[in-house]
């Protein structure tokens, strides 16, 4: 009989947990059972706390994957107790994982030429996506939005995979103020570069405008959502976004979606 | 010392093999990480519930850690009932000897119609009435008014001769009063009890953080209350009870068996720990050989022999 048994429940040792600018922490954990299965665009939960303390896990999106040496990377923000409590922890300190969870980025045969939209944070799930595709030689333009410079995560990664990478801030410094999709729009317009795929994550505001400028250039387009999760395996149906096939749950059908079966709600 | 016990126990006539079960809507056939031993070493299986139609849900946020526990409006989202005989009920013979199915409805007819095809199935040992769910009639609970609980056990008892265990909602004055009526109406068994509504407030957007609203609130929060009612409850009614609210640990578990419940749910705390049952199952086996105690049945109200 068929039983999900593919992700693990498993306990990952800590080897580095470095600050970064703005309340952003990297963290790499050595979990084996997870890097050797996990794909771009897949999930952990995570708990370095007695569910006494602190009831549920927490999910984060898989920002590195190194199957070789079996090491996760995640990149999360200090934002409540739970993430706290990880910033404060140290390498060789134990913490509880279930994963690989969730269904990663794929890419329709066809396109051979991607674009990356990401805002904030959401660049750390669209980063081992742009590995794996630079690998298999295909060429990657990168949106990149941010409040200001120094929170534009994952720079020098995204430059070195990318043939170009475009960045707005909020307050203007690098590039230019406004809506980095804008960019997306006149290298769209360019009949030499044929985008055949948009990936998405970090804005909903962004991913409303690209779903826009779907309608008039032909793409794909896929966004990794994120939402309150009880259980990240499928079971607390606690996730849900509203889709054109009704409820879906981000951790089971998700946390990518095609962009074009989203509803997104008025806000 | 003795290091065998017995952990089998009987809800009247309903046979389980350990006390530990999941709690409706906290466990999902299709989507648990158990193997299939460890499906079986549970005592039994309880579905989500069940609807004869197919229910949506609330829309999100669905969800919200509280200190201490989780508040949820999911909203009983399910399948109906032909989903359920073709795509889960499969899953669940090969998994446990035990399958209890609980339930929701939308009045007392709908009820009583699923029970109807419900009792064909072989192998469904009980039903396990949800009655934290708004009558279509009225928009209430079944669960917070005695005559209409009374009435809703009664026709169901009328309608299937499965084991009927009603599942309280402890939202109500005196939850006594509800369990001594529904073992009046004819309930087999009585668990205590269902998630406590709730309310958190983003102070911020300033508005509530749940779609819904409101929720239920479950986990360790709660388990003091819940097992405050067992032990009133349990004092009042002949019936067996099972306990249900915060465990996340054999300790939790004990708790409520010495209140006087006869097998315990285990429920949030599943999405944390995937495996928690069975760390429950293995700690109660541990403080009864520990104890001396030959079989759980020894510690079940044992507080009130104390008293």
């Amino acid at each position: 009989m068929k039983f999900n048994s593919h992700p693990v429940f498993i306990k990952g040792k800590i080897i580095e947990n470095k600050p970064l600018p703005g309340d952003y922490y990297h963290i790499t954990i050595k979990a084996p059972e997870i890097a050797k299965k996990a794909r771009a665009g897949q999930f952990v939960m995570l708990s370095k706390w007695s569910l006494k303390n602190l009831l549920l896990k927490r999910p984060f999106s898989v920002n590195s994957i190194d199957a070789d040496q079996g090491i996760l990377g995640l990149l999360y923000k200090k934002v409540g107790k739970g993430t706290q409590i990880l910033s404060d922890s140290q390498p060789k300190e134990l913490v509880e994982l279930i994963g690989p969870l969730g269904n990663g980025f794929s890419i329709p045969e066809e396109v051979k030429i991607i674009a990356i939209v990401g805002r904030g944070i959401g660049v750390a799930t669209l980063i081992p996506w742009a590995e794996e595709c630079s690998k298999k030689g295909i060429e990657i333009y990168s949106f990149l939005s941010a409040k200001e410079e120094k929170l534009l995560l994952g720079r020098e990664k995204i430059e070195a995979l990318s043939i170009r990478t475009f960045y707005t801030t909020d307050n203007g410094s690098p590039g230019i103020k406004g809506m980095v999709t804008t960019f997306l729009e006149e290298l769209l317009k360019d009949n030499t570069v044929h985008i055949g795929a948009v990936y998405t994550c970090g804005s909903k505001r962004l991913a409303r405008h690209i779903r826009e400028l779907q309608k008039d250039y032909h793409f794909s387009a896929y966004i990794s959502l994120e939402e309150r999760m009880g259980c990240g395996i499928g079971v607390c149906k606690g996730c849900v976004i509203n889709t054109i096939h009704g409820y879906q749950r981000v951790c089971k059908e998700g946390p990518v979606f095609p962009l074009e079966e989203v509803i997104f709600d008025e806000q | 010392m003795n290091n065998k016990v017995d952990l089998s126990i009987n809800l009247g006539s309903l046979h389980l093999k350990n006390p530990v079960m999941p709690a409706s809507g906290t466990f999902d056939i299709r989507d648990t990480l158990l193997n299939q031993r460890q499906l079986n070493s549970l005592g039994a299986i309880v579905t989500k519930s069940i609807a004869s139609h197919k229910r949506e849900g609330n829309p999100g946020p669905r969800i919200w850690e509280t200190d201490g526990g989780m508040l949820n409006a999911v909203g009983v989202p399910a399948e109906g009932f032909e989903y359920f005989k073709e795509q889960i009920f499969p899953l669940l013979e090969e998994a446990n000897d035990t399958i209890i199915v609980s339930m929701v409805g939308d009045s007392i007819a709908d009820f009583s119609q699923l029970a109807k095809r419900l009792d064909d199935f072989e192998r469904i040992s009980a039903l396990e009435i949800n009655l934290s769910c708004p009558n279509l009639n009225n928009g209430l609970y079944f669960g917070i008014n005695k005559d209409v609980l009374g009435n809703l056990i009664h026709q169901l008892k009328l309608s299937t001769r499965k084991v009927v265990i009603a599942k309280l909602s402890p939202n109500v004055t005196d939850i006594t009063e509800m369990a001594l009526t529904a073992e009046e109406a004819g309930a087999d068994i009585i668990t205590i009890a269902n998630t406590l509504l709730g309310m958190a407030i983003d102070i911020e957007r300033q508005v509530p953080r749940l779609g819904n609203k409101v929720g239920g609130l479950s986990g360790p929060a709660i388990r003091s209350i819940i097992v405050r009612m067992i032990w009133e409850t349990s004092q009042k009614v002949r019936v067996p009870i099972i306990g249900v609210g915060g465990i996340t640990c054999a300790q939790d578990a004990l708790e409520m068996f010495l209140a006087g419940a006869s097998a315990v749910q285990v429920g949030c705390a599943n999405f944390s720990n995937p495996f928690v049952m069975l760390e429950v199952i293995q700690g109660i086996e541990e403080y009864l050989i520990r104890k001396g105690y030959s079989s759980i049945q020894d510690i079940i109200g044992l507080i009130n022999r104390r008293l």
